[in-house]
């Protein structure tokens, strides 16, 4: 019951915003909807600790601990997004840089757009997962394409072709592992079950498991925008508006990423560690190297936040890649701790965005001087963002580091800390000149109250980074050991 | 009429036609065509669906059939038409490469994909070729996709690879999927069309041209 919930919740509150007309009544059903799938995911979590996996739907839904913490990450970035956006839109519409009618695409899509998310890790069937990953890309081109702008319908048919040819390719591996399952699990209703074919994975047909791996690691990383699929990304990152861009950024890239593990299980159990663990190490490598020279050069700050978040989807891919107890650990961690830091990170961005109305790094200076928190927390968030200690992201950066060298692989482990080190550096450099720099021209005046809806949003955020960085939870932790595990095959 | 073996025999022609609308697509250059032959290709893969499911006894797979008669052999070719009579481009403009070029590529993808399926290729198995045609319909969409500039032409590109995926999923499996996948993925494709429809006149819209060499704005 909870978990159709979960997925009905915001459906149903953004076909309701299709039939109002007022911005406020838009607002108030949006944040009333992941209000509601907040506190159900939290109930979810409280459920599944005591009781363990729970089904629904007669099993068409299913939430073990890696889908429930999932679930609960995206409940808590479209929280924080939807207080966001009121703010954020408010101040959209009163600059002219939005309308009604744009707004109202923004309020209904959203919760579609959220709801689809939420059933990718909530679906048994690996077939509705892909489906629901489809439509996750399909309900948000329209966010992409807000703006209306040329830009805009360039990054929009990018994002679409780009990510339609991906998920294409996760269905065609999605089949093949069908076909590879089905001499053992035979065809039944329930024969594209992950719970069903995870415990029979040893048994599937390798050749096709493999081609099948291959196809879905290349699908579900396009949508994870890993190296050399990642081209849809800086694009749709800098043209979506700021609450889009970050579902985007914390929590597509989860969805994602949980797929690849779903298919990356079955598959170690198939072909054994090697032949996933190589390719997986691969493109998150090849993901971490290929940022670090384009944030280093880079010129806009959305930009920079893209590239950003394909390091840290190679970040993931390869320690999931180096697997054992302490990859999958880390993997997990990571995927808990990216999750939670990078709003901040958009929030910020966007404030900036707003306040100076432009993304040029080059033409802004010193933001501590005109919006003090702004500037500040942004600066938190970069330094949390790159790994920095006492920052939670450094403790499953290092955790991934140390599951490289007992993987034997410290070459690997070398190129992996050399990017990362060079992503802190150039990150480092851009945000401290944006925040700190001198203001070239005349700073406006000090804006004395930011927005309260923004505020409370990044406050709300930032005490999370905070917290993370010093104390998990104990059953949050808990749910983390128990995804581990699930993750790590044992 | 009720032998495996004439169905294998029909389900291998079938899948063979789909190659051949395939490669068709690719050299021709009339939009309206090219909807054409994407509509014909679909009849075929209704067809195969049919044929499996008659000789598995799998009667779902009927809706299989029924769904892509209805969507892809009626509905899509008829939006996209609709579509393009109303943007009132009729030609593709000039393609990367000529057709003689694309053609030796498409042969080459082809053989690939008989490669890649070798494995899985065995005379005993219901319609033998099908994987190998599935994977080529897959690879010679993506070309397709590079090669062409008008958005109309990558949608097309976009759905014969879905075809080619359907093709596997029907024939391979020889059950098909479980209906609500199938169901979920029907859907999909036809929200995705329309989207991609919107999405497409607003392009025209702002850009005054379907050439999607023109987005080209966005780098770095």
């Amino acid at each position: 019951m909870v978990l159709a919930l979960i997925v009905l919740v915001p459906l149903l509150a953004g076909l309701m915003c299709l039939a109002t007309r007022s911005r406020t009544a838009w607002e108030w059903l949006n944040l009333l909807a992941f209000a509601i799938v907040g506190a159900l995911a939290i109930v979810l979590a409280a459920n599944l600790l005591s009781h363990g996996t729970i089904t629904g739907l007669g099993g068409f839904l299913r939430a073990d601990a890696l889908s429930t913490l999932v679930v609960l990450l995206i409940a808590f970035v479209a929280l924080g997004c939807a207080i966001y956006a009121v703010g954020y839109f408010r101040r959209e519409e009163r600059d002219g840089r939005a309308i009604a009618t744009q707004l109202r695409r923004y309020y209904v899509l959203t919760p579609l757009f959220v709801s689809m998310m939420l059933l990718v890790p909530l679906a048994d069937s690996l077939g509705v997962m892909w489906v629901a990953a489809e439509a996750t890309t399909i309900t948000a081109v329209l966010l992409v394409t807000f703006y209306n702008q040329k830009t805009s319908f360039e990054a929009g048919w990018k994002y679409i072709i780009i990510g339609s040819v991906g998920i294409s390719l996760a269905l065609f591996g999605t089949v093949m592992t069908y076909y590879a399952a089905a001499k053992v699990v035979g065809h039944t209703e329930h024969g594209m079950n992950w719970s069903v074919l995870a415990g029979v994975a040893n048994q599937f047909d390798k050749n096709a498991m493999r081609l099948a791996f291959i196809c879905v690691l290349l699908g579900y990383g396009t949508k994870a925008g890993l190296v050399p699929m990642h081209t849809w990304k800086p694009d749709a990152y800098e043209e979506a508006p700021i609450p889009t861009a970050a579902l985007f950024g914390a929590g597509v890239i989860n969805c994602a990423i949980y797929g690849i593990a779903r298919f990356d299980v079955l598959a170690e159990k198939c072909l054994g560690r090697e032949f996933p663990g190589k390719l997986l190490i691969g493109f998150g490598l090849a993901s971490i190297l290929l940022s670090a020279p384009f944030i280093l050069a880079q010129r806009n700050f959305r930009r920079i936040l893209a590239y950003s978040s394909i390091d840290h989807a190679g970040i993931m891919v390869a320690a999931l890649g180096f697997g054992g107890k302490l990859g999958a650990l880390g993997a997990t961690l990571h995927m808990l701790f990216h999750a939670v830091t990078k709003p901040l990170m958009f929030f910020c961005a966007g404030n900036v965005q707003q306040q100076f109305d432009t993304a040029y790094l080059r033409k802004i200076r010193g933001v501590v001087h005109v919006l003090p928190w702004t500037g500040g927390l942004f600066l938190m968030a970069t330094l949390a963002v790159t790994g920095t200690p006492p920052f939670s992201i450094f403790q499953s950066e290092f955790k991934i580091l140390s599951a490289a060298l007992v993987a034997g692989r410290p070459w690997v482990a070398f190129a992996f800390l050399a990017g990362v080190v060079t992503i802190f550096a150039g990150f480092l450099m851009h945000m401290a000149r944006l925040n700190l720099g001198n203001p070239q021209v005349r700073p406006g005046p000090v804006v004395a109250s930011e927005c309260p809806w923004k505020f409370c949003a990044m406050i709300t955020v930032a005490a999370a980074v905070v917290m993370l960085g010093f104390w998990i939870p104990a059953p949050l932790y808990r749910l983390v050991e128990e995804a581990t595990h699930i993750i790590g095959g044992f | 009429m009720n032998s495996p073996q004439i169905g294998s025999q029909f389900l291998t022609l079938f899948a063979a036609g789909m190659l051949v609308f395939q490669l068709l697509l690719v050299v021709q250059r009339m939009l309206l065509t090219n909807i054409r032959l994407f509509a014909l290709q679909s009849l075929l893969l209704a067809a195969i669906a049919g044929i499996v499911a008659w000789f598995n006894k799998a009667p779902h797979v009927y809706l299989v059939a029924g769904l892509t008669l209805v969507g892809k052999v009626w509905l899509l070719p008829w939006i996209l038409q609709r579509q393009v009579r109303r943007i009132g481009i009729t030609q593709e403009i000039e393609p990367l490469l000529n057709p003689p070029t694309s053609m030796l590529i498409c042969g080459a993808l082809t053989l690939l994909g008989y490669v890649v399926a070798r494995p899985f290729t065995s005379l005993e198995r219901f319609g033998n070729n099908t994987l190998a045609v599935a994977i080529t319909l897959l690879l010679t969409g993506f070309f397709l996709m590079f090669n062409r500039r008008k958005a109309v032409t990558q949608v097309l590109a976009l759905l014969t690879v879905e075809n080619g995926i359907m093709l596997a999923a029907v024939a391979l499996t020889t059950y098909g999927m479980p209906l609500v996948v199938e169901l979920g993925i029907f859907f999909d494709v036809m929200v995705a069309v329309m989207v991609l429809g919107i999405l497409l006149y607003r392009i025209r819209e702002s850009f005054e041209s379907m050439d999607t060499s023109k987005l080209s704005q966005l780098k770095g």
